[in-house]
């Protein structure tokens, strides 16, 4: 399950509504409006910034959709 | 007896660096429809059809490469059990030992055999020593393979895929004779999985290879070799023979002399491919149909511009994303002036790449102002706005592509200047009048390209209804019109030398 706020940081992010966006576990990030390649950095840090947790590299680089980011989020939330 | 000279075929048959088997020579047509007959034969076995394709793919590599044929054959070797090595690994630090293996194994192979007297002679041009060229021959594909390997042992770091158990399934990945010398720089991920499934072609997949081998074959020949020789070479040989108009005309027509020549081979590729049950990534999608650079990038090389992206700029970028829009910049530039070095070891594809990394990092700096922009003058669905973004950005690729072609970078410059300076539009007639076929022929390369992409899948389920001789009759009429048309021996592919 993708939470609201991990939802709500991407869509701040993008500048896009999230009542007209849907993203659960297996949205992959072209799905997104706006989510290209190269901002793709920019909502990784805002991610990190408002959770006040720290991803390495490699971690993010192996998320292939929403639903592993969060579970990576999760992993260090819980910690 | 029968009057065979058996020292003829044999000719025909053993490496000759002069004779690779190109795609679009009638004798690669003849042994593709043998092989086509066995492995039809074969179909409902998958060892026999795949014990065949290899053989026949080492045939091709060796006909090209000779000896060469071993480092492909150790290339395979080394790859498949780095992969292994790594699914095996427990811990990440051994995950780490067999990728430092393999970039070690990889990249020093490419590194020596095309980068070596590069570095030599820049040490040389510095003044940084005294040393000697080597005598090394690059091995024919080597960029693409070597970048087809990598990838599988990256995907299996990222965790994207597993390593594959059968030796037999990569080692066809590997030497796979459709895109060895020049790609698509296909995926593991993608091409493995294919080679287990049963042999079956429907209509519409006949259809497609059929009509992606004719175009391929419209556009390299007809196309591609003849305004070459005709027009763009003689310019760029020496551009201050000619006026500003005529240089101009050149330059265009280079950038869809090497569209032509290049989307071409991988539409063969990608057809042949397809007739033997394989589908590759696709590699080019109207390139000048771009509105701006990055999107020329999605369109232009894909399988070499979406490898850069998900194992240089990604790691790049997610290393550097503290610096926000300066970290997104360095890994932009970095990454396309590795995109320059991969097609050569020159100071001009490094500048070239460099051209390309600056556009981009420009394009991402006036992002923001340009967006409020049109918002402001209500512009964004505007089709004038679209076909002025077309415009420019054919004209900014067309512009660096003056460095890919030139002979050297004082050519590149006259050639400029010779626009700049030297224009004189009404020559424009007299070259229509005098080079007629060849401004025909870049004409109806640009028109066919900007028609819209439906038609294409309208015209292949058009042949896909067709009964098979018609379509016989199809290609053979195109091939006997692009044989019309060439006007000497098929030229080399431009993205063989990569």
């Amino acid at each position: 399950m993708i939470s609201d706020r991990l939802k709500k940081i991407i869509c701040d992010e993008l500048y896009l509504d999230p009542e007209t966006i849907e993203i659960n576990d297996e949205t992959q990030a072209p799905e997104v409006p706006g989510w290209d390649s190269l901002n793709h950095a920019n909502i990784i840090v805002a991610i990190e910034k408002d959770f006040g947790v720290r991803f390495k590299g490699l971690e993010v680089l192996k998320c292939n959709n929403v639903g592993a980011l969060q579970r990576l989020i999760d992993s260090k939330v819980s910690l | 007896m029968l009057g065979i000279d058996f020292s003829k075929i044999s000719d025909i048959l053993l490496f000759d660096p002069r004779d690779p088997l190109l795609f679009g020579s009638s004798l690669f047509f003849f042994l593709f429809v043998a092989l086509l007959l066995i492995y039809r034969l074969f179909a409902k076995s998958n060892n026999a059809r795949v014990s065949i394709l290899i053989l026949f793919s080492m045939f091709i590599y060796y006909k090209a490469s000779g000896i060469f044929l071993l480092l492909l054959i150790l290339n395979a070797v080394a790859n498949f059990y780095f992969g292994k090595g790594m699914g095996n690994s427990k811990t990440q630090g051994g995950k780490r030992v067999f990728l430092l293996l393999s970039l070690v194994f990889n990249l020093g192979l490419l590194v020596y055999f095309k980068y070596t007297n590069f570095f030599i002679q820049a040490i040389i041009d510095f003044n940084f020593g005294n040393l000697e060229l080597l005598d090394i021959i690059m091995p024919l594909g080597i960029s693409f393979y070597t970048f087809k390997s990598l990838s599988y042992i990256l995907d299996i770091y990222l965790e994207m895929m597993e390593p594959t158990d059968s030796f037999r399934d990569y080692f066809l990945f590997v030497t796979f004779f459709p895109n060895i010398l020049s790609g698509p720089i296909d995926r593991a991920a993608k091409f493995l999985p294919q080679v287990k499934k049963d042999y079956f072609l429907t209509d519409k997949d006949i259809a497609m290879a059929l009509m992606l081998i004719m175009m391929g074959l419209v556009k390299k020949i007809m196309i591609a070799d003849y305004i070459s020789l005709n027009f763009v070479d003689r310019v760029f040989d020496e551009p201050v023979r000619f006026t500003g108009v005529e240089n101009l005309l050149a330059v265009y027509g280079y950038a869809l002399q090497l569209y032509c020549d290049f989307s071409g081979y991988s539409d063969i590729a990608i057809g042949i491919a397809l007739l033997l049950g394989f589908k590759l990534m696709e590699n080019f999608n109207y390139p000048f149909k771009a509105k701006s650079i990055s999107d020329f990038w999605k369109r232009w090389h894909i399988s070499l511009s979406s490898w850069l992206l998900d194992y240089v700029f990604r790691p790049l970028q997610i290393g550097l994303r503290n610096w926000r829009k300066a970290g997104n910049i360095i890994a932009l530039v970095i990454t396309f002036v590795l995109v320059g070095f991969w097609h050569g070891a020159s100071w001009a594809f490094l500048f070239w790449g460099l051209l390309h990394g600056i556009y981009m990092a420009v394009g991402l700096i006036v992002q923001g102002p340009k967006k409020k922009f049109y918002l402001k003058y209500k512009l964004n669905n505007s089709k004038i706005l679209g076909a002025i973004q077309i415009f420019i950005t054919f004209n900014l690729v067309a512009f660096s592509f003056i460095f890919f072609r030139a002979n050297d970078f004082e050519s590149a410059i006259d050639v400029v200047k010779q626009i700049i300076y030297f224009f004189k539009p009404g020559v424009f007639v007299q070259f229509v009048e005098s080079f007629t076929p060849t401004f025909v022929l870049i004409f109806l390369g640009f028109f066919l390209h900007f028609l819209p992409s439906s038609l294409n899948d309208k015209t292949v389920t058009l042949l896909s209804k067709m009964n098979i001789f018609v379509q016989a009759i199809i290609l053979t009429l195109i091939i006997w019109l692009v044989a019309q048309v060439q006007s000497a021996d098929l030229q080399p592919f431009i993205y063989f030398q990569f």
